[in-house]
């Protein structure tokens, strides 16, 4: 993985052939390997089916993940550092769940049960994105036109967030609910998702992987091979030069800062619309840093972010596959293990991995 | 003829400093203006000003004739102005061709509908580099990355990114600081081809020699006012000195005879890798004795700033050995190396010479801090560091209100002596001074330029690296250059002239081409 | 900077200013952000109930119920407690450039190792079994934070995610040990066993009854005389004294003579004294000695920045990193130090709240805090400052304390303390935000932070 990551650091000039190549080599020992290991330590009994729920259940977790990764590398390749993506996926998760509930309850009077959970659904993920984008616009407020230190203003999101969402849940979500319209249901890519292996994986998901497939794609394209992306770039290595030459720092940073804090409602509303039903205070459970850990690893490119995403993925699902088949060990001890493995990661990425230069320093005009 | 450039009046003012004090500043077309002045003088402000970076508070400029407003670098350049900072304006993870369309970007045509999303158009704009390339003698490889460019050639790419937004007058501040003699003579070269070719520059320098190789006018500032104006055949570099200064200057310093005794630094064989995995310090050795200065000659990037760091103990050292009275110190610590009887004074003072939020106090005892009598065993003994501290700013005519002052808010020259007070206090064996006098004004070069010699009268040994030639011919008993990691040759200081050394310093070595 | 600039950048102003000027520049615009999140907190409570009397009664409410009613005023004192260790924590990694957000998870770390340690104990005298306690969650919390700490110094990896990760690991271990091998198996809910008594921290009302114990009268004779010790030396330390009593022997001697002195009138005269007359009543019997012992730990931290080599390297470092290389300071050392001084005191609020605070002197499933994000807030509105650290610490166990009575008494939900906090701190982080609100002006001054923001890769 890491040499199809650094072939893809610089984003240009990518030479596809040799990077699918390693990829599906990669691709093809990774399988092996979780194959081997989910049955070292279960010992036998997770055969074929088994291994493929591992991997589909790998990639959906990497939803969230890759989601919040996304919206790091839109922020930091500006310069902004954001250390509230959890936060702002908390509020999103939290918005989603309630505008589901309310949507769904006010439209069942007027049409059937099944299209009303459609339509609440959907309100509810703009709904989720709007809140995600409101301490988006807040974060990129405080730090770029108040200079404040980056990392204590994420860090406000965060507790923002925790606070208005407990508060929130206390007052009104606590009390026995009226059941929901539930979360989005898997779409199965006709044709596609009769694949032997690869189709259970990867063509039977929920909307919001398939989209979370789409945006690394879009993401990558923007930054590299337009405009928009070129001043972005210019913009989190050396301001001032793109200063000179008449950009608008300012207007790039809240731009990117705001789209990111959009990509991160998605990967907050993940978790009420399509992991669980419910919400509960503090659900995101450090996700949102591991996206950031996933973001260094893939050194600030999608794709990148994106490998990065499906390790983690890799290390959750098979934590919990493991603790279906062996409920004899206590189940704290493998969910410690994500959180550990990302710690490893890091160690030993962040020596190569180079952010932006002008990350985190916020921008003055002379 | 009609004036390309005009600026009447021009006023700026900061908080406490009259920047710019009605300056009159004009360009004709086709000539280069050389604006000359000290650092401090105000000459980067006039031409921020002129770039649209600064809006002045009084005056008026007028372009071709015209008054006009320059409101923005954006607008400068519509107004085809273009400017070469001192620090380039380049993004190194970028290409060239990036850099130079960046903000007015070429799109693919079919998809000009997607606006900021549209395809780039990578080709054209490379085609473009390489027209201008061409007619302009300035070679540059549109599909480079910055990064790997070499200083000379990022420098060509930023006169090119004025070239391709259709400039008519160039502003080039302090273009040679980093080039050697001979590539400070090609720069020349381009500068004539371009003001044959229709366009205007004003060339800001520091140096007095390079105003009469090129220039057609010699403007002078000193002190936030224009002095004057005059033409090189009419003026010697000791009038100019003295507009620069205000009095008379004596542009070497006096010293004494050298009496070099026994060897304090022996360096032997060094080899240092950089950042990037190079080998940056590629077989180094040299001896330094007491009572003598060895100055390393030089273009910044040749290896000096690895060395330097080599034998202060903050690189390691890949091979070879160093010795500082006879104790090797190839791998020791920053703490040993100082201990075993050196001073440096580092390269970039803001960043490793200093805690711009400490006090001069604090920053007096930054590395002795642990040491008796400043400190017992735990704690520190402030009184005494706070007496040490109100001698030493006595002594080195520190200006500061006060010891507890930050020292961020002193002055560059100030803060140089507060690191020389620092490091020269102590008793020391060798001294390392690293672009001792970077971006101070006169009467502090002067100064610290006589703290190296009183050292070195003293019984130091005293290695001193510079970019700055004169400041190496003026001090040293000897001198080595060095490029690409490798000392070329080493000579004596009386027997060596300029053009030998520029020679030296671009590689060119008698018997063989390095 | 270009050198223009430089050369024009004003001289700071005298030094005498007039003592409200330089009052106001130290905790001028603390005291402008925390009104302004009380002001917004109001409205927020205005327009969330309707009323304007909702807002009067939510904080009057939150004012009795911190300090009027009966217990208030202790139970505040005991919030402040946690909050005042952790907040130094936080500080002390502030000031050395670090930021530890993982004082949260030092803090369940200590409270598991003071738990483990407290039952292990059972029949050795306090003199041991209580500060073994302490020194355990000390420790436990030191581990881990230099683990952060070292792979910061020696990786660069940022301490913000790795102290982030190593919570949510501290959580989960604290979970799994009071589910599993420390379970009490006599205790219907999942807790870890009663800690000994002679392990509990000393309240402030049972204080005459343990001196009743020689040993512990004993140790509190110590601890008398190493304060004594400590004042005496700055006593002779004193020009005036110093040419008193010269000769390094001569000062030794008084110091111990002074000092043993004052520990034998306590060892004898204290239990006595407490016995007969002592003002913590029954009515205090919640506010226990760890107060003391926080107070400490401040003063201690003041002294660590303003005095010692230690403190200096670590303000170098936390400034510049680069010049503190230069100067000779080993970075790795100095970064895993301030950490695990940092987890050591987060360690130790940790075990006070199971020490002191907990009513089963347990430690149980659900064991929650919050305090960790709160101590951030406290720390930089007291500026890093251990004595403002009290001040704030103790404005913030009054909110979390006056929090239940605000409820009941206006209906408004406790959460809207942690909006005010939050605001708090955001009002703290961006000062600018604050400026603009009232239409104050900076001044432009060198920077005094350390800076923190300083990217991922180190």
């Amino acid at each position: 993985m890491s040499t199809t990551t650094k072939s893809l650091n610089s984003g240009r000039r990518v030479h596809w052939r040799g990077t699918w190549w390693i990829t599906a080599i990669f691709t093809a020992v990774g399988l092996f390997a979780v194959w081997a290991l989910l049955n070292l330590i279960i010992g036998g009994e997770c055969q074929g089916e088994c291994v493929i729920d591992t991997l589909a259940q790998t990639l959906r977790i990497a939803t969230p993940i890759a989601l919040a990764a996304f919206c790091g590398v839109m922020c930091e390749r500006s310069g902004v550092v954001d250390i509230g993506i959890e936060g702002k996926m908390l509020m999103a998760a939290m918005v989603a769940y309630a505008v589901n509930l309310f949507v769904f309850q006010s439209l069942k009077t007027t049409m059937d049960p099944a299209t009303a959970g459609i339509v609440s659904r959907w309100i509810a993920l703009a709904a989720a994105l709007v809140s995600a984008l409101i301490l988006a616009a807040l974060h990129a407020v405080v730090s770029i036109k108040f200079r404040a230190d980056q990392i204590i203003s994420g860090t406000v999101i965060n507790i923002l967030a925790l606070g208005i969402t407990g508060f929130l849940y206390r007052q009104y979500l606590a009390e026995n609910l009226p059941a929901g319209p539930g979360t989005f249901p898997i779409w199965k890519i006709p044709v596609l998702s009769d694949i032997p292996i690869i189709g259970r994986i990867l063509f039977q998901q929920q909307p919001l992987t398939y989209i979370m497939l789409i945006l690394v794609f879009v993401i990558h394209y923007v930054l590299f091979y337009t405009p928009w992306g070129l001043r972005t770039r210019a913009v989190g290595e050396h301001p001032r030069a793109a200063d000179t030459l008449g950009i608008n720092v300012f207007k790039m940073r809240y731009a990117n800062v705001w789209l990111g804090g959009l990509i991160a409602g998605l990967g907050g509303a993940w978790f009420t619309l399509e992991a669980v039903d419910v919400f509960n205070p503090g659900m995101t459970n450090g996700l949102g840093f591991i996206g950031l850990a996933a973001m260094i690893f893939g050194k600030w490119t999608p794709f990148g972010a994106l490998a990065g995403a499906l390790i983690f993925g890799l290390g959750n699902s098979i934590t919990s596959t493991v603790s279906i088949f062996r409920p004899d060990i206590p189940s704290q001890l493998p969910q410690m293990l994500p959180y550990i493995l990302t710690m490893i990661v890091l160690t030993g990425v962040v020596g190569r991995a180079v952010p932006p230069a002008a990350d985190g320093q916020a921008y003055e005009k002379q | 003829m009609t004036l390309a450039l005009q600026a009447t009046g021009i006023t700026k003012r900061f908080p406490g400093v009259l920047a710019n004090d009605h300056i009159n500043f004009d360009l004709e077309k086709g000539e280069i203006h050389a604006l000359l002045g000290e650092n401090g003088a105000g000459k980067s402000t006039l031409m921020n000003i002129l770039y649209g970076l600064y809006q002045p508070d009084e005056g008026q400029i007028s372009i071709n004739g015209q008054p006009t407003h320059i409101t923005s670098p954006h607008d400068a350049i519509a107004q085809g102005i273009g400017m070469v900072h001192q620090h380039f304006m380049l993004i190194p993870p970028l290409t060239v061709a990036e850099n130079i369309m960046l903000g007015q970007e070429s799109i693919i045509e079919a998809t000009r509908a997607l606006k900021s999303v549209s395809v780039l158009d990578r080709r054209s704009v490379s085609k473009r580099i390489r027209e201008l390339s061409q007619q302009y003698g300035l070679a540059v490889d549109p599909d480079a990355y910055v990064r790997d460019l070499a200083v000379g050639e990022q420098q060509r790419v930023e006169i090119v990114k004025a070239l391709y937004r259709s400039a008519d007058i160039l502003i080039l501040d302090e273009p040679t600081a980093v080039l050697t003699p001979q590539e400070a003579d090609d720069l020349f070269v381009i500068m004539r081809k371009l003001i044959g070719q229709g366009k205007s520059i004003v060339f800001i320098t520091h140096k007095l020699r390079e105003v009469f190789a090129v220039s057609n006018r010699i403007s002078v500032m000193r002190s936030g006012q224009m002095v004057g104006s005059i033409k090189p055949a009419e003026a010697t570099s000791e009038m100019l000195a003295e507009m620069m200064v205000g009095r008379k200057v004596i542009l070497s310093i006096d010293k004494e005879e050298a009496h070099p005794q026994e060897p304090v630094l022996h360096v032997e064989n060094l080899r240092v890798m950089d950042d990037r995995r190079h080998m940056a310090v590629d077989g180094v050795s040299l001896e330094v004795r007491a009572g003598e200065i060895l100055g390393i000659a030089g273009v910044q990037g040749n290896g000096q700033t690895e060395l330097a760091e080599a034998l202060t103990g903050l690189r390691r050292a890949t091979d070879g050995q160093v010795t500082i009275l006879g104790k090797d110190t190839t791998h020791a610590t920053p703490r040993q190396v100082t201990s075993a009887g050196t001073a440096h004074i580092p390269e970039d003072r803001q960043k490793h010479g200093l805690v711009l939020s400490f006090s001069v106090r604090d920053n007096l005892v930054l590395c002795s801090y642990y040491q008796s009598p400043f400190a017992g065993r735990i704690e520190m003994n402030w009184p005494v560091i706070e007496q040490q501290a109100e001698e030493l700013v006595h002594m080195y005519d520190v200006h500061t209100p006060s010891i507890r002052t930050n020292v961020g808010s002193l002055s560059g020259g100030n803060q140089q002596k507060v690191i020389a007070a620092r490091e020269l206090a102590r008793p020391i064996k060798f001294l390392l001074a690293n672009q001792p006098t970077r971006g101070l004004d006169v009467g502090s070069i002067e100064f610290i330029h006589r703290r190296i010699v009183e050292a070195r009268d003293n019984g130091c040994a005293v290695l001193l690296i510079s970019a700055e030639l004169d400041e190496i011919m003026s001090l040293s008993d000897r001198i080595a250059v060095m490029y690409k990691g490798h000392i070329l040759e080493t000579l004596e200081a009386q027997a060596a002239t300029r053009e030998q050394l520029g020679l030296l310093m671009a590689g060119v070595k008698e018997d063989l081409h390095v | 900077m270009s050198s223009s600039v430089q050369a024009a950048l004003p001289q700071s102003k005298p030094a005498a200013r007039g003592f409200l000027r330089r009052l106001w520049d130290a905790i001028g615009m603390s005291l402008l952000a925390l009104v302004t999140a009380f002001l917004l907190g109001g409205l927020v409570i205005w327009i969330t109930s309707g009323s304007f009397d909702t807002v009067v009664q939510a904080y009057a409410g939150l004012f009795r119920g911190a300090f009027v009613k009966e217990r208030g005023l202790t139970e505040t004192l005991v919030a402040s407690v946690p909050y005042i260790l952790l907040s130094l924590g936080v500080a002390v990694g502030f000031k050395s450039g670090l930021f530890n957000i993982g004082v949260e998870g030092q803090f369940y770390i200590g409270a598991v190792a003071a738990a483990w340690v407290g039952q292990a104990v059972q029949g050795v005298p306090a003199i041991i079994s209580l500060p073994l306690a302490i020194g355990a969650g000390a420790l436990g919390g030191a581990i881990w934070a230099a683990i952060p700490g070292y792979l910061k110094a020696r990786f660069g990896v940022h301490e913000v995610i790795n102290t982030i990760m190593m919570n949510y690991i501290a959580f989960r271990f604290a979970e799994y040990v009071v589910s599993g091998p420390l379970r009490d198996k006599l205790a219907s809910a999942p807790q870890t066993p009663r800690i000994s008594p002679a392990a509990e921290l000393w309240t402030f009302a049972a204080v005459p009854k343990r001196l009743e114990d020689p040993l512990n009268a004993f140790a509190v004779a110590l601890i008398a005389a190493f304060i004594t010790w400590l004042i005496m030396r700055w006593v002779v330390g004193r020009p005036s004294m110093q040419k008193r009593i010269a000769g390094k022997s001569q000062r030794r001697a008084v110091l111990l003579g002074v000092s043993a002195f004052v520990g034998m009138i306590v060892f004898v005269g204290l239990p006595v004294l407490t016995r007969t007359w002592w003002p913590f009543t029954d009515q205090y019997d919640r506010l226990h000695t760890g107060l003391i012992l926080a107070i400490f730990a401040a003063v201690a931290v003041w002294w660590l920045f303003a005095k010692t080599t230690l403190g200096f390297s670590l303000r170098m470092v936390g400034a510049n990193p680069n010049a503190a290389r230069y100067a000779g300071v080993n970075i790795t050392r100095n970064i895993v130090t301030a950490m695990a001084m940092s987890g050591a005191l987060a360690g130790i609020a940790g075990t006070i709240e199971i020490l002191g605070v907990s009513i089963c002197r347990c430690l149980p499933l659900f064991f929650s805090s919050g305090y960790g994000f709160d101590s951030i807030a406290i720390a930089l509105l007291a500026k890093n400052n251990p004595f403002g650290i009290i001040a704030g610490s103790f404005l913030f166990g009054a909110m979390r304390n006056g929090a239940d009575l605000m409820e009941l008494n206006s209906g408004v939900s406790k959460y809207i303390i942690s909006l005010i906090q939050a605001l708090v701190l955001l009002f703290v982080a961006a000062p600018g935000v604050v400026r603009w609100m009232y239409r104050i002006k900076s001044e432009r001054r060198p920077e005094e932070e350390a800076p923190l923001t300083r990217g991922w890769g180190g």
